[in-house]
């Protein structure tokens, strides 16, 4: 236990000391600015606990400094030190000063502030603590941002509106003003307009019209022949409906079955007489494909006929073709010896990829030296592939060098022929021709409809071979990309012993492999620009 | 001040605004992931782009209308803060009267909660944050992943870096003021700048009987040691300063072999217990800086920014009308 007495010591006006007393007592004698400090120092240079008094083992007080306090004792920094009387103890600004020790107390500390609450050193006012004495402001940042931001990508845009000269000009710089604008890359065709948006955009704040795309694209075919029906029907159809550029690589073209059904949903509601079903989806609602025949008066126009469940549709090619025969498995027998043929023996693919190149009898029939057109004895030589007349004049050649053999002008008069030798010659070709040239089964007959004809010098006529190009020709079918399947998985011809049977393939077929517009596991995704093309009409 | 310490700030009213964040960020996701947009690939051109886009430019003026109520919350039902008021106004009055005809009109104007400045700003703060993360999704399905070097793009990123800032706000906010108290600890800012000029007092008082060497090391602690400085100095703190308190101390250390007269041991050694003591509380006061600096920098990227957004905003949609 310390009892202590506690001089506070305060200046009057005159500068003498006022002291006032007090005793203050306990095991431990707290020093600092807090609470529980019995020497009760207020000033914010004094920690809340700066130091505390004990008794030492012998019995004499003494100070002792905490942690991270400092106290001088007797002038210097000390961190404790005993309290005899005259030690001087320096705690922030107060000093305390140990005096001779009363009756009837174990200490006397005289306690006097003795340094002013100093200036803050200038030094460190300068010193900015915190962010708005920077000068940073908010407020101000914001303009800025606001104004910059306006200028160029709000006034600065819209600036090319005012002069087409100026838009032209400012639509070659390197950067242009509009640029910032540009939601994307323009489809390729349209990179030639550069940055110059009036091109298309011709007005602010209006859709981009049609007769901006037309001014360019003025052939672009109609969707249905029908011109008047065009008219009236797609009139307030706006090319944007299903273009939209701005998509770079994407291209120009909404691959949205929606836009179709829109009108094909329910295709009579926009002409009541027509022949087209409605359609949906290709999976679900999509009906049997319609086969185009040529309606045989060689002038182009087709038949088309819907494949229906259990119909078999034949055409008329004026060609006798038997698949069966050349595709056997065991090979059909060639000069060169037995070979196997295959479809690509013949059939082979345009550049398009999606048509085949028309065969011809040099290239398809006379492969492997099959189908070499000679004469029958006694006419020697080629039968040339061509018209009728031709191949007669060709054998009346011959037998105008065969009658100049004087045996064999015997003949002539077995005929008929008269003396002339032309006359004999004639006969000769014609009655050698009629047994077999013309023959319905034999010679051209062999492959070719052969029909008697009016004409009196030849009377014979190969019917012209209608070869169909495209059974489809709504729709557009890359065989190059089928090309993973075998042709007969589609077309089945094995059995196949008429020229005219026509194979086309089924849509079931197709939905094999091919679903409509709701994705499915294994299955291709198909629209209906997958097949078809909106600017077909011819 | 700190009301994201305050307990149940995003609980606030049985997680209201987690839960309606989460339904929004569902629905759109729910909305993207069944829609195929006609166009091919999915872009804010599509219908659902545009209701995206749309609900996203709302929800940027909801959140910034936060910025505007806050600084106007009138409509506080602290009644301590209304009696204040009243007070100062007829505290120089004996007419008592008056002063009840006041408390009947308080009364009839009571606070009223409107819908533009509703009253309790931990529910405005706990929709601010939450909604500011159903918007990083709403506008980032609304871009369908589509960029390029354009307004659209712009104001995507500008968006983003208004959340990002955000987030990282509240992070400040929950973590910044417990490491504030525990550095500053029974001190503020004053008493600790106060302590330091009473520290370079002493120094300079027990240098004076010290070699000239000595008295420039002391000059240069004094008056050269920077506390705050620049943007980038508060934000660092401590980090790679060359402090001459420091360089002192380690000078005095040095010097203390060479001066060894007289009372320059007892000197020296006082200076060096100084300067120790004035370096740890330079350290406190630079600590301090950087927790407050930090603390409140976010907001100035985050507030300013979403000025900008604002304006890219406005630019966006001006652009597609404009070229419609």
């Amino acid at each position: 236990m310390i009892s202590c007495l506690f001089i506070q010591v305060a200046r009057n006006s005159q500068g003498e000391a006022v002291r006032k007393e007090g005793v203050i007592s306990g095991e431990t004698i707290l020093v600092g600015r807090g609470a529980g400090c019995k020497v009760l120092l207020q000033d914010h240079r004094v920690d809340l606990v700066h130091a505390s008094i004990h008794r030492s083992e012998d019995g004499t007080p003494f100070i002792e400094a905490e942690a991270d306090s400092i106290i001088h004792i007797n002038g210097f920094v000390e961190q404790s030190g005993a309290l005899s009387s005259g030690t001087r103890v320096e705690v922030g600004p107060y000093l305390l000063t140990v005096e001779a020790i009363p009756e009837g107390h174990d200490l006397a500390i005289a306690v006097e502030i003795i340094h002013a609450h100093p200036e803050v050193d200038k030094s460190n006012v300068q010193d900015r603590l915190d962010l708005p004495s920077i000068g940073l402001s908010k407020r101000r940042i914001s303009l800025w941002l606001f104004a910059v931001l306006a200028f160029l990508f709000i006034l600065l845009p819209m600036l090319p509106s005012v002069s087409s000269a100026f838009d032209s000009w400012q639509s070659n710089l390197p950067i242009t003003l509009t640029d910032s604008w540009n939601p994307g890359e323009l489809s390729d065709g349209h990179r030639v307009f550069g940055s110059k948006c009036s091109s298309c955009h011709q007005k602010p704040f209006n859709a981009v019209t049609n007769e901006a795309c037309i001014s360019c694209h003025k052939n672009t075919a109609r969707h249905v022949h029908d011109k008047t029906l065009h008219d009236s029907q797609f009139q307030q159809m706006r090319c944007t409906t299903c273009h939209d550029d701005h998509k770079g690589k994407q291209g120009l073209v909404k691959h949205n079955p929606a836009l179709c059904v829109n009108c094909h949903g329910d295709i009579r509601s926009m002409k009541a007489d027509t022949q087209v079903l409605d359609v949906r989806d290709f999976s679900k609602s999509h009906p049997a494909f319609r086969i185009a025949i040529p309606d045989g008066k060689d002038n182009g126009r087709v038949n088309r006929i819907r494949q229906t469940e259990g119909g078999k549709i034949s055409e008329f090619s004026g060609l006798k073709y038997s698949h069966k025969v050349h595709l056997d498995r065991n090979g059909i027998s060639t000069p060169g010896g037995d070979v196997v043929m295959v479809c690509h023996d013949c059939h082979v693919l345009d550049e398009s990829g999606n048509h085949f190149v028309p065969m011809t009898m040099r290239k398809s029939c006379q492969q492997s030296e099959c189908h070499a057109l000679a004469f029958d004895e006694p006419a020697e030589g080629d039968v040339p592939h061509g018209s009728e007349h031709e191949v007669l004049d060709k054998l009346r050649g011959f037998y105008m060098r065969w009658l100049e053999l004087p045996s064999n002008r015997v003949l002539c008069a077995q005929i008929g022929g008269g003396e002339k030798m032309f006359g004999c010659a004639n006969e000769l070709a014609k009655k050698n021709a009629a047994s077999a040239l013309f023959s319905e089964t034999e010679g051209c007959g062999e492959c070719h409809e052969v029909r008697r004809s009016q004409d009196a010098d030849v009377p014979w006529r190969v019917v012209p071979v209608q070869m169909n190009k495209d059974w489809q020709p709504g729709a557009v079918f890359p065989h190059v990309k089928h090309g993973t399947a075998d042709c007969s998985q589609c077309h089945d011809k094995s059995e196949s012993t008429n020229s005219g049977d026509v194979s086309m393939p089924k849509i079931e077929k197709c939905r094999e492999c091919h679903v409509g517009e709701k994705t499915s596991k294994r299955k291709i995704t198909s629209s209906c620009n997958s097949c078809h093309r909106y600017h077909a009409a011819k | 001040m700190n009301m994201l310490q305050r307990p149940g700030l995003i609980r606030h009213k049985n997680w209201r605004y987690p839960k309606l964040s989460g339904m929004v960020i569902a629905a759109a996701i729910i909305m993207y992931w069944l829609h195929s947009p006609a166009e091919g690939e999915p872009y804010g051109g599509t219908w659902l782009g545009y209701v995206l886009g749309i609900a996203s430019m709302l929800l940027i003026f909801l959140l910034m209308w936060y910025g505007i109520t806050k600084r106007n919350v009138p409509k506080s039902r602290d009644r301590r803060h209304y009696d204040k008021v009243d007070r100062r106004k007829f505290e120089n009055t004996e007419d008592v009267r008056k002063y009840k005809r006041s408390e009947g009109e308080r009364r009839r104007h009571q606070p009223v909660n409107t819908w533009r400045f509703g009253g309790d700003m931990k529910g405005w703060l706990a929709a601010h944050i939450n909604l500011g993360g159903a918007l990083l999704v709403l506008v980032t399905l609304h871009s369908g992943f589509q960029f390029g070097w354009n307004i659209h793009t712009l104001s995507y990123v500008l968006t983003l870096l208004v959340i990002a800032s955000g987030f990282y706000g509240v992070y400040v906010y929950v973590n910044y003021p417990r490491l504030i108290t525990e550095n500053m600890g029974e001190d503020s800012l004053e008493t600790l700048l106060s302590k330091i000029a009473e520290l370079n007092e002493m120094t300079r008082i027990r240098a004076l009987d010290l070699p000239d060497d000595v008295n420039e090391l002391i000059l240069a602690a004094r008056t050269q040691t920077r506390l705050g400085g620049g943007v980038w100095q508060q934000l660092a703190g401590e980090a790679k300063r060359d402090c001459p308190t420091r360089h002192a101390i380690a000078k005095v250390l040095e010097l203390g072999a060479k001066y060894t007269k007289d009372n320059q041991p007892k000197l020296m050694r006082d200076l060096y217990a100084l300067l120790l003591r004035k370096e740890k509380i330079v350290s406190r006061v630079r600590n301090e800086v950087m927790l407050k600096a930090r603390l409140r920098f976010w907001l100035y990227i985050h507030a300013p920014l979403s000025i900008a957004l604002f304006t890219a905003l406005f630019a966006h949609v001006v652009s597609i009308y404009y070229y419609w």
